[in-house]
């Protein structure tokens, strides 16, 4: 699992049909080798916020509902803003 | 994602591939995404979709690649979407 920053989304029209309906944004990991991924969101994350994005496909699968999806990269989480943490 | 610079054709290859078209790709890097010409090394992309050159695609990698398919298949890269615009924020 990774931190992102949601940069922004993309658009298709001919994709995957297990893609069909799904919120397909654009995440750039805060580690500076790794490239920005296209991250599966069904939580609802905006441009700006940081997220937790996983790899693992089988969540992903799940995601979409579909076990024959080639889906990767998912949102698993958005970070709480650095002000509402606990000391 | 990536950008399809052109396909392979294989005569001999797996009897496990059907119907397939190979396309030669360069994946992005986070420079791509600001606008800059570079790209990670050319890798080679299923693709049951039918993109062509210059075509801007997404592509999953590693084990999820071979999901789609029923039979066990020599697959580690495959385009699942055409993209057809990208909306991105270079700054925040």
């Amino acid at each position: 699992m990774r931190i992102a920053t949601i940069r922004g989304h993309v658009i298709s029209a001919v994709k995957h049909r297990s893609f069909y309906g799904q919120r397909l944004l654009i995440a750039v990991p805060e580690s500076p080798d790794v490239a920005p991924q296209i991250v599966l969101d069904t939580l609802g994350a905006g441009i700006g916020q940081r997220v937790m994005i996983s790899s693992d496909g089988s969540e992903a699968r799940k995601m979409v509902g579909d076990e024959s999806s080639p889906a990767r990269w998912a949102v698993c989480g958005i970070v709480d803003p650095e002000r509402s943490r606990t000391p | 994602m990536g950008t399809v610079i052109g396909r392979v054709t294989l005569s001999v290859r797996s009897p496990r591939y059907a119907g397939e078209r190979l396309l030669l790709t360069l994946p992005w890097k986070r420079e791509t995404f600001a606008g800059e010409q570079k790209f990670d090394p050319a890798i080679v992309v299923y693709d049951e979709l039918g993109a062509n050159a210059g075509q801007q695609i997404g592509i999953s990698e590693g084990s999820e690649a071979a999901c789609p398919f029923s039979e066990p298949t020599p697959v580690d890269a495959y385009c699942s979407m055409l993209i057809d615009e990208i909306i991105y924020k270079t700054e925040l």
